[in-house]
């Protein structure tokens, strides 16, 4: 993975000081808090309904052991023994104390990680595709291109009063794990007939309040050009993108509003007059950081006797095996998901104990690393396959091998009213009444997305769940809405809305109904959204609201 | 008002129209209205002339007067308003622009790091104290990603 050099480690360290001197600034009343708090998001820092909110960088999701070790003492030590890990790959802690931050920040540091940019009108982590590098359908490995991007947007000085928050995405593979079509800017690698490496290049993705799939705004961008073209995108944006309304200052709201060829038309006047400047990207720049991401060192193993033993013995573990496993392209190995879904915890929370304990797993099964998916779960990617069932057992110990990855209890789901002053309902007791409801019933269910946020500006990617469910207020009442049918695959797509929204102490009952009618629908292995596809949404809107 | 040139803090030479100080005055700053409408006569003008321009202004129309004017301010609405600094940096790179571009408006201490680099190289703040601050702001980082 990326190591810092001496650039890197001064520029947060430095960073770490700044922040130190604006929280006391703001804490001795030198600073407003209208002034604090756009300097305070750039930083991650969030004041919430009880406390405030620390967001946390992972850049495109790869942690070091030593990383995840560093958050489990900050959670223990600053907070209340746990974090909270979010869709855009990056982790929360919901009880630090704003003096403490500062103390925070440095220990981040001195593992190479940071807090910025994390939250604000700025350009957000870059994320990608959680199996990048052990994928068999990878045309190139994006992570390098991901901290080549990082780097550039890092402390940008001219992009750090956008008119609204800015996310990238990348993908390396024809599948779309990483959300891209709902990002401001998707990036697809590709190669073009000449062998060379680029990027299909989306524009306006996004959730929240007006739900929009990325648009295409060039076929292929070489890999040289990627930050010019980056630039000028932005430049536009932070122009021209509206600023009296912050629900109309996305980037999607300004290509709807010009039109995607007079958009792109701009963009591509701007990036003509700077493509062949100090943006343009050097061979050995691309070569010096995809060293850092060169393959693993790993073993050339013939013998698969001792996994199919394993798979013999155990009924558990094999179910584990297939629900929470994938084939490695490496022979011999295998992708682990560690589930952060477990009956006994909200979804996408772990404590201390079990981040110290999966950091010592990764040591002594992973090559020391760990990922971060967008469906707020974890994943140790390169296990000798030998070594699952060791690996199994101590993940059950640790409550971090609930067999449910891709199933309806392996739901997204943001804080919601319980922790986030945006919110306008609870999402977590939802949650907890989802997963009572179909933990034993939920592998022969299948696989389902569900996905719920708490209000409409969709933390919890509920416009593109397969069930979403996103909490409205009524009146001071939570309700919630219900749509079926999105998406977050290569081709993704909004949910249809199923209904006047639900009462609270319903919505399981509507799940479940929802179930059942797929259930019996289905024919042979059918998934949910083919089933949906064949009968349409009205046996669906029949069931749940003739139930009434 | 206190003035940031060049890294330090200095008196300003230069005085708003918009102040109701005579256009005579050398030195003046006049608003992209007022110079269209006086073009002809302030073509001519040998005291040094400044312009101020809105986040909105469109550069191209402004293309073939810049050499008109020794100083381009750019008003700041609200400090998290971001465009200024896309328009320094095209001011500059773009349109090579040489003269004195200023920060005028709603401008925080914190943020005279990233408007210098972006190409201002004069930074108006209210009072004394924020034009120090400002000052210390500029050194804190010492290091930077982006070329240029």
């Amino acid at each position: 993975m990326y190591l810092y050099d001496q650039l890197d480690q001064t520029l947060i360290n430095e960073r770490v000081e700044q922040f130190r001197d604006q929280t006391n600034r703001y804490l001795s009343g030198k600073l407003t808090e209208e002034q604090f708090r756009p300097l305070r998001l750039m930083n991650g820092l969030y004041i919430q309904t009880h406390a405030p909110m620390l967001r946390v960088n992972i850049p495109y999701g790869l942690l070091s052991s030593k990383q995840l070790h560093a958050l489990a003492h900050i959670a223990q030590h600053y907070d209340k023994g746990y974090g909270h890990f979010t869709t855009r790959q990056n982790i929360q802690f919901n009880w630090p104390k704003l003096e403490q931050v500062p103390d925070i920040l440095a220990e981040l540091a001195s593992v190479q990680m940071h807090a910025i940019q994390s939250s604000g009108n700025c350009i957000r982590n870059i994320t990608c595709d959680p199996l990048a590098g052990v994928c068999a359908d990878e045309i190139e490995d994006p992570r390098p291109y991901c901290e080549i991007i990082r780097q550039w947007a890092t402390l940008h000085p001219e992009f750090s009063y956008l008119p609204r928050k800015f996310k990238f995405a990348v993908s390396g593979s024809p599948k779309d794990r990483a959300a891209t079509q709902v990002h401001d800017i998707g990036l697809h690698i590709k190669k073009n007939d000449a062998g060379q490496i680029g990027f299909e290049v989306l524009v306006g993705g996004g959730l929240g309040r007006t739900p929009v799939i990325g648009q295409t705004i060039a076929d292929f961008i070489a890999e040289e050009d990627i930050l010019s073209y980056a630039e000028a995108i932005l430049r536009t944006y932070n122009r021209f993108g509206r600023r009296d309304n912050k629900y109309k200052a996305r980037i999607k709201i300004l290509v709807r509003e010009t039109g995607l060829d007079k958009f792109t038309q701009q963009v591509n006047s701007e990036w003509q007059a700077i493509r062949e400047g100090s943006l343009k990207l050097s061979q050995d720049e691309i070569q010096r950081v995809k060293r850092f991401f060169a393959p693993l060192a790993y073993q050339t193993i013939d013998n698969d006797n001792a996994l199919i033993q394993d798979l013999g013995n155990s009924g558990s573990f094999r179910q584990w095996f297939i629900q929470n496993t994938l084939t490695h392209k490496q022979t011999g190995y295998q992708v682990v998901f560690v589930s952060l879904k477990s009956p006994h915890r909200a979804p996408g929370d772990i404590n201390s104990e079990q981040m110290s304990g999966l950091a010592e797993l990764a040591d002594q099964y992973s090559f020391g690393q760990i990922r971060t998916t967008h469906d707020q779960n974890l994943a140790l990617t390169d296990v000798r396959r030998a070594d699952l069932y060791p690996l199994w057992q101590q993940l059950s110990k640790l409550d971090l091998a609930t067999a449910n990855i891709g199933t309806i209890t392996d739901m997204i789901c943001c804080p919601g009213l319980d922790f986030c002053s945006l919110a306008n309902a609870s999402s977590i007791d939802i949650a907890q009444g989802i997963t009572d409801r179909f933990t034993h019933s939920a592998i022969d269910t299948g696989k389902i997305s569900l996905k719920m946020s708490g209000c409409m500006n969709g933390c919890g990617h509920h416009s593109i769940g397969e069930i979403g469910i996103l909490g409205v207020d009524k009146k001071g009442e939570q309700w919630y809405q219900l749509t079926l049918g999105g998406s977050d695959s290569h081709q993704s797509k909004l949910g249809d809305r199923l209904g006047k929204a639900i009462a609270k102490d319903a919505v399981v009952d509507a799940i479940d109904d929802i179930v059942q009618v797929y259930k019996a629908n289905r024919v042979d292995n059918e998934n949910f959204a083919n089933t949906l596809q064949r009968i349409g949404l009205q046996p669906f809107k029949d069931k749940v609201y003739d139930a009434d | 008002m206190t003035l940031i040139k060049d890294k330090q803090i200095i008196d300003d030479p230069w005085c708003y129209l918009s102040d109701g100080h005579a256009l005579k005055a050398s030195h003046t700053i006049i608003d992209p209205d007022f110079w269209h409408q006086n073009k002809r006569s302030l073509s001519g003008a040998s005291s040094p002339l400044g312009l101020m321009i809105p986040g909105d202004q469109e550069l191209a129309e402004l293309a073939n007067d810049l050499t008109y004017f020794s100083l381009i301010a750019i008003h700041i609405p609200t400090f998290v308003d971001g465009r200024a600094y896309s328009l320094a940096k095209l001011l500059r790179e773009r349109y090579h622009y040489k003269g004195e571009v200023r920060a005028v408006g709603d401008v925080l201490p914190d943020q005279a790091h990233y408007l210098t680099r972006v190409g201002f190289d004069a930074l108006e703040f209210t009072d004394h104290p924020s034009a120090s601050l400002a000052l210390k702001k500029l050194s804190e980082l010492s290091v930077c990603y982006q070329p240029g």
